[in-house]
């Protein structure tokens, strides 16, 4: 049965009395009128020093007795089909365990893939009709060896002979819209348009008062999480277990259990550390499964993690656009149509969408978007980090400058006149405080249009993030006080780098009134049983938090119960705080660890399921961004300065973690916009920069100063108040630095990466107005 | 003398040189000062095995073993290898022996046979600093130096520099800042960071930033990282 109870919502003062309906047995709901001790302050990471030391236990790591070394034959060729493959000696060679061969058509048909939420979604997108396999990029898997050292299977690898057919390729995204172009899979390149629309595009054009077009360009972009994908696995007595490097323990299980028609429960993944996904690692993926097929071919454990190549090549990407967009607004800057046409690949997978920004960020009524994959003989795409949003709001963002410029406003005062309403948003504080912290006043003085002319030109850009994912049901965890005092909070999910561990600590510490290091947290295991969702689509700490903290809240009333006898009071009139038992008056108290001891029973433990969001609570996650930059005009480079980050993620759990993860964003934003580009040579179809030189990431000589803002939003639509903060930092950076770069130069930037070759080339046409 | 080799087209180069890229001094991957800082710079390991030709291992660990002796070119290259090679490795302070295909580089040699899997393998090929180990004090991605390279030289991985429960200041210092998420980059940060502060002990921001330039972190924790090393440098007391 449900309940009724008044909250207080809002932020930066601005507050409201709601009412809200909530299942019974709901703990208290922190509001805004909630009064915390741990939440919301700096909490260090429990995991930090086994990081920093080198003992933290990640999938690359974990060394089992007789384990043996996996590696994969990839296709050379970018599309071709398998016409004869001889293992044979291979096989002979001396460390050779198990070799496999994957020239069946559906040799990987059972292996499902995931969305940005780790949900299966169309399987089997790689399996043809009939006859053997066709290879569809250069990377393809091939066969696979296991031996007894990783460089013995390198050898075996080059004792295959396979015979392939070669058929014609094309991994250019126009080339592939050509009639005339390869087919990738039967039925052509171009898939239909994905379309959505809201009022009248038309009429809203027609009462515009300015209309600005263009096009926008960025390019396939890569992961490269530092640890790559990979498992250990190790079978016995037909069960399976499965260390992997994967963003979803639950996920990959399923897959697992899937592939090799077992049931689940015999299937064990462990992830106790991730180096890394960034949304590539949902689910078992190819690794782990050919890791457990190896494995039980040779009656051995086998380690398969790929190298830095084949992870550039088979494991995910973000996709390219290309992006023609129009936009109309009123002579006052109120937007009136937006309309975008949008293609892009992501290689043999889809996901080349980028509407999200166009509509989701902004206010206006006529709104058209048509997105349309186009396939290419190259890696799948994956999820990546707020899949289509940095690419859409690159475009978006752009033509709102130039709305600005042709109406005469001020680019943030276009944004304030149209950004989206929503209950307690934070988007006017935002905006706010990141453009004092970012010192826009100066603007109209900088840039080409300022009266800059020298070499140095200095810029000011921004763009608005917002990302409408949420966690929710089903999510499990269970809170324990053992009689020796020890505190453990267990939930099978996994800290892929963002916190979970810590955030888990904080709120059991919060509410059993010890320090977060004193807390015990298991996770990474689905052996503990508790279910989580995948961590991807910041959704991991909005659907765990609420269960965890149900449980802490149903352990601190068994515990009470149990040791108010031993201070001579009622169980309601004791609290925990400050590593005690008190009672409300203060008057008695016992520390928290003699109390334990006074359990009848080993422990006071409580389980707790997240319930349902509350309805009519808000759930989106805003966020404002503004950068600096000086460009050099004779060498073309763009310096970012400065950026400032201001966004929400409801009530802050660990500040520490989360300013680090607004950082985080913004520097995989700023590689984004200046950096990242994975580059193939079309006639050999072949990726030219699958490494870690020839694709540059920013390091610490690109670091700009960072100032990361969070704004406190109250508008609980669960019992902690919690939304996410994995996406939105990346999604406005490239689109801030792409405006300050305009800004600076006086030309609008139009392809990222901004590269000084591409930045040569405008300064090379003339200056707009 | 590195770079300059690298940068002639190969049939330009001086066979010399090559032999020279044999010679254990010639061949650290330096991590951290200078022209390797950028990422770019220095030998890459194929090109280094390439430089040696087919018999790479043979050819390198003969002179090692010859220069061991104090017999330098008299005796002529010994053969070791193709098979497994059995070593002395000063790591930590402890001498471990092992057995090793000449192939085998420093970093697999520390991960897969001596269990020290704190140094991780990201890129292989000097690209990116997670393998980042001490080879006589100095920073060397352990990536790029055979294990057979590495005899007799005091190695000093990330599990020599601290634990969790006895932490170097650097390691404490990366905790209190936050200067890591997912962690993975971490331990080569930590050791670079160590090797910079021990030549330069109170640096600035920049010699921060120019220090820790050839190692990458993909959470984006940069910033983070050189206010920790700042921060362990301004420790009462050093950080050695």
């Amino acid at each position: 049965m449900s309940e009724t109870r008044r909250i207080r919502i809002g932020e930066n003062g601005r507050l409201e009395e709601v009412e809200v309906v909530v299942p019974d047995g709901e703990p208290a709901i922190w509001d805004a009128d909630a009064r915390l001790s741990v939440v919301g302050t700096a909490v260090s990471r429990l995991d930090g020093l086994a990081k920093a030391s080198g003992r933290a236990r990640y999938t690359s790591d974990v060394r089992l007795p007789g384990m043996l070394h996996g590696r994969i034959l990839r296709s050379p060729h970018p599309h071709a089909r398998i016409a004869a493959i001889d293992a044979t000696a291979a096989e002979r060679l001396r460390g050779v365990r198990a070799v496999l061969t994957f020239e069946r058509p559906d040799a990987f048909a059972a292996i499902a893939e995931t969305d940005e939420a780790g949900k299966a979604v169309e399987g089997d997108a790689k399996a043809p009709a009939a006859g053997t396999r066709s290879l569809l990029y250069a990377g393809d898997e091939v066969a696979a060896v296991a031996a007894v050292s990783a460089d013995v299977a390198e050898d075996a690898l080059r004792l295959v002979k396979v015979r392939y057919d070669i058929l014609p390729h094309v991994t250019d995204l126009e080339g592939a819209r050509r009639p005339d172009a390869p087919p990738v899979f039967p039925g052509g390149n171009v898939r239909p348009a994905a379309v959505r629309k809201r009022g009248d595009i038309e009429a809203g054009f027609a009462q515009a008062a300015v209309v600005v077009e263009g096009i926008w360009r960025t390019p396939v972009a890569l992961h490269n999480a530092l640890e790559t994908h990979g498992a250990v696995a190790a079978w016995k007595d037909g069960a399976l277990t499965v260390w992997a490097a994967t963003q979803g323990v639950f996920g990959c299980r399923d897959d697992l259990a899937k592939f090799f028609g077992i049931e689940a429960a015999k299937v064990r993944v462990v992830s106790e550390y991730l180096g890394g996904g960034f949304g590539a690692k949902f689910g078992a993926g190819i690794a782990a499964v050919v890791a457990a097929m190896l494995a039980r071919k040779a009656g051995a454990p086998v380690r398969l993690m790929l190298d830095r190549a084949e992870e550039s090549l088979a494991t995910g990407n973000r996709p390219s656009t290309v992006q023609s967009l129009r936009v109309g607004a009123a002579a006052d800057g109120t937007l009136t149509a937006i309309h975008l046409r949008s293609y892009g690949t992501g290689g043999i997978a889809g996901g080349a969408g980028c509407g999200g920004p166009v509509w989701n960020i902004y206010a206006c009524p006529n709104v058209l978007v048509e997105e349309q994959d186009v396939h290419t003989n190259a890696g799948p795409a994956a999820p990546f980090r707020a899949p289509g949003y940095p690419q859409g709001s690159f475009a978006l963002e752009s033509a709102l400058d130039d709305l600005a410029g042709r109406l005469g406003l001020d680019p943030l005062a276009l944004r304030r006149r149209n950004y989206i309403a929503k209950p307690a948003k934070a988007l006017e504080t935002q905006y706010a405080l990141a453009s004092r912290a970012i010192g826009w006043d100066r603007r109209p003085q900088l840039g080409t249009a300022g009266g800059q002319d020298g070499r140095l030109r200095r810029g000011l850009g921004l763009g608005t993030a917002m990302w409408p994912m949420y966690g929710g049901p089903p999510a499990d965890a269970r809170v324990t006080i053992h009689s020796d005092g020890t505190v453990e909070c267990a939930c099978g999910t996994q800290d892929i780098g963002t916190g979970t561990r810590t955030a888990m600590a904080v709120i059991v510490a919060e509410v059993l009134g010890v320090r977060p290091a004193a807390v015990r947290v298991s996770l990474g295991d689905t052996a503990i049983g508790l279910y989580s969702p995948a961590s991807g689509g910041s959704v991991t700490l909005n659907s765990i938090l609420p269960a965890v903290r149900a449980a802490a809240e149903g352990a601190k009333t068994k515990f009470l119960a149990a040791v108010a006898p031993a201070l001579g009071a009622a169980p309601g009139d004791l609290d925990l705080a400050g590593g005690e038992v008190r009672t409300r008056d203060g008057a008695r108290r016992m520390p928290f660890a003699q109390a334990a001891a006074r359990l009848r029973t080993t422990v006071a433990a409580a389980q707790a399921s997240r319930v349902p969001n509350y309805p009519g609570r808000g759930i989106e996650l805003f966020g404002a961004q503004f950068a600096e930059v000086v460009v050099d005009t004779w060498t073309g480079r763009v310096r970012v300065v400065r950026i400032a980050a201001a966004h929400d993620c409801g009530r802050v759990v660990d500040r520490l973690t989360a300013e680090s993860q607004v950082c985080g964003g913004v520097v995989m934003g700023l590689s984004t916009a200046l950096l990242e580009e994975r580059v193939i040579d079309h006639d050999t179809g072949l990726v030219l920069n699958a490494n870690l030189e020839d694709y540059k990431l920013a390091g610490t000589l690109e670091m700009p100063e960072i100032v990361p803002i969070l704004t406190d939003v109250y508008d609980p639509a669960n019992n902690v108040g919690v939304k996410g903060l994995g996406e939105p930092p990346i999604v406005p950076t490239a689109a801030a630095i792409a405006n300050a770069v305009s800004h600076a130069i006086g030309r609008r930037v139009r392809e990222l990466p901004i590269t000084p070759a591409r930045v040569l080339d405008l300064l090379a046409r003339p200056a707009e107005a | 003398m590195r770079d300059e080799r690298d940068d002639r087209p190969e049939d330009e180069r001086d066979p010399a040189d090559d032999l020279r890229a044999a010679d254990p001094d010639a061949v650290d991957g330096e991590a951290v000062d200078g022209d390797a800082a950028d990422g770019a710079g220095g030998v890459s390991r194929r090109d280094f095995l390439k430089g040696l030709g087919v018999g790479g291992g043979v050819v390198g660990a003969g002179l090692l073993a010859a220069r061991a002796a104090g017999a330098a070119a008299q005796a002529g290259p010994r053969r070791l290898g193709p098979g497994p090679v059995s070593i002395s490795l000063l790591v930590n302070g402890r001498s471990r022996t092992l057995s090793v295909e000449p192939r085998v580089t420093l970093l697999d040699a520390l991960r897969d046979r001596l269990e020290l899997t704190g140094a991780k393998e990201v890129c292989d090929r000097g690209s990116c600093g997670a393998c980042t180990v001490l080879v006589d004090g100095r920073p060397v991605y352990a990536c790029m130096m055979l294990a057979l390279d590495a005899r007799g030289r005091a190695i000093t991985t990330i599990e020599g520099i601290g634990t969790p429960e006895k932490p170097h200041p650097i390691q404490s210092a990366f905790v209190e800042k936050d200067a890591l998420q997912c962690g993975y980059c971490t331990p080569g940060f930590v050791v670079a960071a160590r090797a910079l502060l021990e030549s330069r002990p109170s640096p600035t921001l920049d010699e921060v930033r120019e220090g820790l330039a050839g190692h990458v972190c993909r959470c984006g924790a940069y910033t983070r990282v050189c206010e920790a090393v700042l921060a362990a440098a301004g420790r009462k007391g050093g950080v050695s």
